[in-house]
């Protein structure tokens, strides 16, 4: 971000944080998820552990709220009023949403967090200096905290061995979030431009999609038509963009694709689809 | 209704006896003043060894977390920023309005500007979680070409609060300029140094005059819309934000309002401290004490006026976030910070409308106090009602804080504290030259013309430069 | 540089390829040694240039083996890297998981790389383990074990299968012994013999996608259960299906499946079989469905359980058991699953018998049970445990019939009941010897303890239990160099011990890469997949992991057993030890990942805790989180206690996988083992130990406290949002399927 750069792009700068940044999108990776196949089994995020050095805190620490589960799965009972939850549990899984206008992004003093031609918010560790604003402005409360350096605590030797050196092991004072396994993404856009070809669908998975046991995870490229994820976008009737521009999309009510805070105007790049139950 | 109008000052106050009492303020030291002074350093120590445990091991010490990534750093930020408005109201508000009882009291009140801005300026440091790279919301020159980020309210912060501590610092200094003279004239050794640097060669000539007083008049006027932005602008870092209780438009206002409120509150503390300390019972009279009490109710009513306005805007706005926040402030964990908030911030100033109570100090001392405590409070539940209760559900989390965290809270106020007894011992906190001003058109305003007994000329003067 | 050719090198790119060429310039002129000595001593900088074979510096490969995490055997792939394993998914050439893994298996790598893994053998010598050479352990394990009687020598293992399966029958027959404990807490062996005596077959596969509608009397398939991936890859197909599949799922505690259902019941525990055989009434007498195939005795009780006594016995409503009846015949093929709850009683097999014999009226054997073949070698096939082999080791080792041991992949001093009184029996076994990766409860009370590869460093064929579309034999392979030069191979450790005995027969075998490399040679041609020799056959095999086998057709019968009058539950509280996904049965309590994660139905992480219906914690006067003490006849446990609606009023279950008092720092004194204050209660038919059988006493014992229970997420409720929107399926089938 240089100063010309701002004076010439003002417009486009401004309305950019409005819409969602750039205009310019190489790809715009997205999720769905199916909430009817979540069986809420953790796979997921003992995966994200294991691909993106998410360190281990520890009983107390978790206690104290700052364990650092990228992916978490959230359990909700919703038939408080019944003697027994007869519906089962309503099992959420919840990560960084990549919103298109991500209300982190602009809050980050040092553009610390910012976001990428590709529909992400990266989160550039190295410049972060943890004022923690960018986790204060998140309605979906996905950026996790390095409270304290945990390279002796939750990789005792040889656990280091197991660290993915395709990303960094965060030190203390640094935000981090989940990042839809970017190293997985880059890897596959570098191939993909060394053989002179574009990405196709289904080559990039991140490490929850790619565990998930129901699949109900599906990951992919919405600029990419004939992506699947971008079938299952517009088949439910979920458009990108912001709440105005976006809730007159729905045409048909029935379907089950939902954004979640849609009217909060942040443009989530995932979408849920609807828990089903059959009543009894 | 008549009243017996009681006199600001007494003009028969000799213009020599003005200086001496004040000059004595700056000297010997009691033991009063030695034992605060160590209280306050043992503050800051503590402060400092918790500094250094969270330096050294991350900001988990802190007990923040996720959803409580901000807690009492950032409150204890806006409560300090907000206790330095007192000075510029005082100073360059009331100076602009010719409101001349502001002259016995707004050097100190200015000081506490300076100093509170100060001590606010640490904590957006000490609440980063990689404090050593702090500069890097500055704009400096890097071959890498990094420049902040200019969309976030932290670094208008940043600019807002470097802005307004160096032009409060300069319009304490100007403004002391005519009385670092006086200094300089009645001090030896390393004060009189000291004062000689400080007062530029000040003569007190005619074109010197002329010079302050244009400048003076100047930076009051670039001062009071710096005021207003630089707390406009804290109250930015919650009303930009999405969060429920923080994306609220009345925040600027509201901000403003009280800052001033702390800061006048403030005022009427240190008001009572001096006079009595310092035996101003003179220059600090119950009238000016009056006065000051009666702006304080004022504020003190336009802020219970913003909160109803917040309320009732939450209230009738249906925003289930807002709403549900509103509710939680009132009635859940945090409740009773809310209705002390409520007490001493709507209730207590009640007590400024008795003209009895405004006379009787330990009265106004311990009111003043629960007025700040209010303030106090209001700050912190801005700040972590919030974060324990906004949109989503599964991260709510309602935290205290931990040892380390108030210990480096507390420490604030010893830091201030220090800062502002070194003040007074080594800068006059009344300032002399505005004194003898009132005296001066209080007695041209009883018809005195003789030029040279309006200025005790007449006695064998005292002292030139003034 | 392919890409400067083309001219599509941006900036990027060149700078990325300056990069590598710079350095390696750099290095190369530097005419430097292969290694290049940081510190006398200390550590070698290996250049990349000169990297190990088949090693591309910072490129991950990914090479397939098979997960042991469980006895599911799930195929897997591990990403190497610079010679280390960094992360495992699943295997998408194994027809068992179709690439899918779950969390145990995702944390498989950190019991590879687990900080307290016993790295050197271990020798008790004055009443203290103490690290000792493998040349004197072995001399050690050849003296005793050629001095031991062979009748009174016995293996004790987990579920084993594939050639070490076969192996370990080869050393009991060298060793003139016919004894193998086989030992699974998690285990189907109840229903395994209702199987066998009903559709003639032990385990048949169970159609779970075939099915529109199950109901599940407690069946954990997509939690603990015998193969967890499989059955949630299922359920993804039952739930897809142009029909959406319909799940009930009656339990006493909800277990992660239950969380699932579309109709969770609470039932009381100890009375699914009344519940069975309600609707069996209701089926037979009400709906009208034919009786082929029922015994007398059958009948007669059948008959005897209308739907009131049924549903006062049970404490599931009437009209449900009604509704779901119905919905079993409207909708067809449906499967009816016996789970651990009904498995775990005095009564299991009458119980699960009872539950099966509703897929016999419904006719669904053939449909949504289909049977898994004739596997084409029998001595590959997993020996799969239960808790009656505990029993029995208990038994034997009591009445000192045993005088020498091998331990293996299973720690029953953790998982056997305190009154069994295993750890004193066990001190009058004279050579207790422990092929072990962790220092578990079991091989601490070893005389001799060997360390093994983890699976990642390892050899070995493993053959599913429970096969996926097509029966397979999965093969493990190392996905690394050992990460500690003292650990030696299972298998290697196995054919020592053959040599031991039998020398001639196995000094042919340098190790158990040559045994196993000899065994595949001598598969037979069919298997082989037109290899064009052996070379090809063993590289598709590693490149694959899976040896798919065509298993001969076979038919299932469905007979309908006899069995007695069912029990009708206990009059207190019973006690559920429910084993979780994630530490399964303490197995995986020293993986911190799994530590971590959060319990999935009651969301709490690291710890022990009991979980009761608000209603029966009321009249108790017990508060969520209080602290309490659970007391059987055996002995009691204290822990913290989190109120779920998902109980039965009548039920407390306390979660299985800590209450270590050994295995590492991650394990080691925290929480409690609810199996220690089981009544060692035997199922009548098969022996099992009745694990859902003990009645136990709650007291209120200290008070509430946040920070000593911590559960992850603050409200229990969307609190108004639309976090997750649940439609009723009409809805669903306006827009998608029929």
């Amino acid at each position: 971000m240089s100063l010309d750069n701002i004076l010439n792009h003002w417009s486009d700068y401004r309305k950019g944080a409005e819409e969602g940044g750039h205009h310019d999108y190489e790809h715009r990776w997205a999720m769905a998820i199916n909430l009817d196949l979540c069986i809420g089994c953790n796979a997921c995020s003992t995966a994200c552990y294991a691909e993106n050095n998410l360190a281990v805190v520890g009983k107390q620490k978790f206690e104290k709220g700052q364990a650092m589960h990228w992916m978490r799965i959230e359990r909700y009972w919703d038939q408080q009023e019944l003697e027994h939850p007869e519906q089962g549990a309503s099992f959420l899984p919840m990560m960084c949403q990549q919103c298109g206008a991500a209300t982190c992004e602009p809050v980050c003093p040092v553009a610390a967090t910012y976001h990428t031609p590709d529909g992400l918010n990266a989160q550039v560790y190295n410049r972060c200096i943890g004022s923690r604003y960018c986790s204060n402005n998140c309605p979906f409360r996905v950026r996790y905290f390095n409270f304290y350096s945990y390279y002796e605590s939750s990789w005792p030797q040889p656990l280091e061995q197991q660290l993915n050196p395709d990303l960094s092991v965060r030190d203390k004072g640094v935000m981090e979030k989940c990042t839809f396994c970017v190293q997985r993404i880059r890897t596959v856009k570098d191939k993909a431009y060394m053989e002179d070809r574009k990405v196709e669908d289904g080559e990039v998975t991140p490490a929850c999609a790619q565990a998930c046991p129901t699949s109900a995870i599906v990951f992919g490229d919405t600029m990419d038509e004939n992506s699947r994820v971008a079938k299952l976008w517009k088949k439910h009737q979920v458009e990108r963009g912001v709440y105005q521009k976006t809730r007159h999309a729905k045409k048909n009510a029935d379907l089950r694709g939902y954004r979640i805070f849609e009217e909060l105007n942040v443009d989530p790049s995932v979408m849920y689809l609807e828990r089903v139950r059959e009543d009894v | 209704m008549t009243m017996v109008t009681e006199k600001d000052i007494n003009e028969q106050i000799a213009w020599a006896k003005i200086n001496t009492d004040v000059l004595k303020s700056m000297e010997n030291p009691r033991p009063a003043y030695w034992v605060t002074l160590a209280v306050c350093l043992a503050m800051i120590s503590t402060a400092v060894i918790a500094e250094y445990i969270q330096y050294t091991t991350g900001m988990g010490p802190a007990n923040l977390n996720n959803p409580h990534m901000w807690d009492m750093y950032i409150a204890t930020f806006v409560f300090w920023i907000g206790m330095s408005h007192s000075g510029t109201l005082l100073s360059a508000i009331l100076h602009l309005i010719h409101a001349d009882w502001r002259k016995p009291i707004y050097r100190f009140a200015e000081a506490m500007t300076t100093f509170s801005l100060m001590t606010a300026g640490l904590f957006p440091i000490i609440h980063l979680g990689r404090v050593w790279n702090m500069y890097w919301v500055l704009p400096y020159v890097s071959d890498r070409g990094h420049w902040p980020n200019f969309r976030s309210p932290l670094v208008w912060d940043a600019f807002a609060i470097s802005t307004y501590l160096s032009a409060s610092m300069l319009f304490l200094f100007v403004g002391m300029i005519p009385d670092l003279a006086i200094c300089r004239d009645n001090t030896t050794g390393w004060r009189k140094k000291l004062y000689t640097v400080l007062s530029l060669g000040w003569v007190g000539s005619d074109q010197q005059w002329r010079n302050f007083r244009k400048i003076y008049l100047l930076m009051a006027c670039f001062l009071i819309p710096l005021a207003v932005s630089v707390h406009s602008i804290v109250s930015a870092d919650f009303a930009m934000s999405i969060m429920p209780g923080w994306h609220i438009t009345t925040f600027p206002p509201y901000f403003v309002a009280g800052a001033l409120y702390s800061g006048c509150a403030a005022i009427i503390t240190l008001f009572i401290l001096l006079r009595y300390f310092f035996r101003f019972e003179e220059y600090m009279t119950l009238p000016i004490m009056e006065k000051t009490c009666k702006l304080t109710f004022a504020i003190a009513m336009v802020w219970t006026y913003l909160n109803l306005v917040e309320f009732a805007s939450v209230w009738y706005g249906h925003d289930i976030y807002n709403k549900e926040l509103l509710i939680a402030k009132a009635t859940g964990p945090y409740a009773w910070v809310f209705w002390t908030m409520i007490f001493c911030g709507s209730v207590l100033p009640f007590a400024l409308a008795f003209r009895s109570l405004r006379r009787h100090m330990p009265t106004m001392f311990i009111v003043s106090l629960g007025l700040n405590l209010g303030m106090f409070f209001e700050r912190w539940m801005i700040v972590a009602p919030t974060l324990s209760m906004a949109h989503e559900p599964h991260q709510w989390d309602v935290m205290w804080g931990s040892i380390v965290e108030w210990a480096i809270v507390f420490g604030s106020f010893g830091w201030f504290g220090m800062l502002f007894l070194i003040f007074v011992k080594v800068f006059p906190s009344v300032s002399m030259y505005e004194v003898k001003e009132m005296v001066f058109h209080r007695r041209r305003s009883q018809g005195e013309e003789d030029v040279a007994r309006m200025t005790d000329h007449a006695k064998p003067a005292t002292q030139e430069g003034t | 540089m392919s890409e400067t050719m083309s001219g599509k090198m941006n900036r990027r790119s060149f700078l990325k390829v300056m990069g590598w060429s710079t350095a390696g310039a750099t290095l190369a002129g530097c005419d430097l040694p292969s290694t290049v000595t940081l510190e006398e001593g200390k550590e070698d900088v290996v250049s990349y240039l000169m990297p190990e074979e088949y090693v591309i510096p910072g490129v991950g490969v990914w090479y397939a083996s098979t997960c042991t995490q469980c006895a599911a055997a799930c195929g897997i792939h591990g990403r190497v890297r610079e010679g280390r394993v960094l992360k495992l998914e699943g295997n998408p050439d194994a027809s068992l998981n179709h690439g899918k893994l779950c969390m145990m298996g995702q944390a498989g790598v950190q019991g590879h790389y687990n900080p307290d893994r016993i790295t050197s053998p271990l020798m008790r010598s004055g009443g203290n383990l103490t690290p000792v050479s493998w040349d004197k352990a072995l001399a050690l394990l050849e003296e005793k074990l050629g001095a031991v009687n062979g009748e009174r020598f016995a293996w004790f293992t987990g579920t084993i299968s594939g050639h070490q399966a076969a192996l370990v029958d080869n050393h009991l027959e060298a060793m003139g012994s016919s004894t193998h404990y086989v030992h699974e807490v998690v285990n189907n062996a109840v229903s395994r013999a209702v199987y066998q005596d009903m559709l003639g077959e032990s385990n048949p596969r169970l159609r779970l996608d075939k099915a529109k509608m199950i109901v599940s009397f407690g069946a954990d398939f997509m939690g603990a259960s015998v193969s967890p991936v499989h059955y949630a890859g299922q359920y993804a197909k039952f739930r897809t299906n142009k029909e959406r599949g319909l799940l009930v799922q009656v339990e006493p505690k909800m277990s992660l499946t239950g969380g699932s259902a579309d109709l969770w019941l609470a039932i009381k525990p100890g009375t699914e079989a009344v519940l069975a055989l309600g609707m069996a009434n209701l089926l037979l007498n009400k709906i009208k469905v034919s009786d082929a195939g029922i015994p007398a005795d059958v009948r007669s009780l059948i008959d005897s359980h209308d739907i009131t006594k049924v549903a006062r016995i049970t404490g599931v409503a009437g009209h449900r058991i009604q509704r779901v009846t119905q919905l079993l015949t409207e909708r067809s093929p449906s499967l009816v699953l016996p789970g651990a709850n009904a498995e775990g009683q005095a009564q299991g097999y009458d119980t699960v018998a009872a539950i099966m014999m509703l897929n016999h009226i419904l006719g669904n054997v053939g449909k949504t049970i289909e049977s898994s073949g004739e596997f084409p070698f029998p001595q590959l096939m997993a020996r799969q445990g239960g808790t009656a082999d505990l029993l029995a080791f208990a038994e034997a080792a009591k009445s000192q019939k045993l005088d020498a041991v091998i331990f293996h992949g299973s720690n029953p001093l953790f998982t056997a009941p305190a009154s069994l009184g295993l750890s004193e029996a066990m001190a009058s076994i004279g050579f207790k010897v422990a092929i072990a990766q962790f220092p578990d409860e079991t091989s601490m009370a070893a005389d001799l303890v060997l360390p093994v590869n983890s699976y990642l460093e390892d050899w070995g064929t493993q053959v599913p239990a429970n096969q996926g579309e097509d029966a397979a034999i999965h093969v493990q392979q190392p996905l690394m160099e050992k990460l500690h030069a003292d650990t030696r191979g299972f298998g290697d450790i196995l054919l020592t011990l053959l040599k031991q005995r039998k020398n001639d027969e196995y000094a042919q075998f340098e190790d158990y890469y040559a045994y196993l490399r000899n065994a595949f040679a001598a598969m037979p041609a069919g298997v082989k997949n037109n290899a064009k020799n052996n070379n090809e056959f063993w590289n598709t095999a590693l490149q694959t992991g899976v040896i798919k086998v065509a298993s001969g057709a076979r038919q299932l019968s469905s007979k309908v057993v006899s069995f007695a009058a069912p029990a009708e539950g206990g009059a207190g509280l019973t006690l559920i030890p429910s084993p979780r996904l994630g530490l399964f049965d303490g197995r995986h309590a020293n993986l911190p990942w799994l530590q971590e994660a959060p319990d999935q139905i009651s969301k709490v992480v690291w710890d022990s805790w009991a979980e009761m219906h608000p209603a029966t914690a009321a009249k108790l006067g017990i508060n969520d989180r209080d602290l309490i003490k659970v007391s059987s006849a055996q002995g009691n446990i204290t822990l913290r206690v989190t109120l779920l609606k998902g109980m039965n009023a009548d039920a407390i279950a306390v979660p299985l996988g800590n209450g270590h008092t050994d295995y590492g720092r991650y394990a080691k004194d925290l929480g409690v083992n609810p199996l220690q204050i089981l009544d060692a209660i035997k199922e009548k038919k098969t022996g099992e130990l009745a694990m859902y059988g003990t009645q136990v006493t709650v007291k209120k014992v200290g008070p509430a406290d946040d920070v000593s229970l911590v559960r992850m997420g603050a409200s229990d409720t969307q609190a108004g949002r639309k976090l997750v929107a649940t439609i009723p399926v009409e809805q669903l089938r306006r827009t998608e399927g029929s």
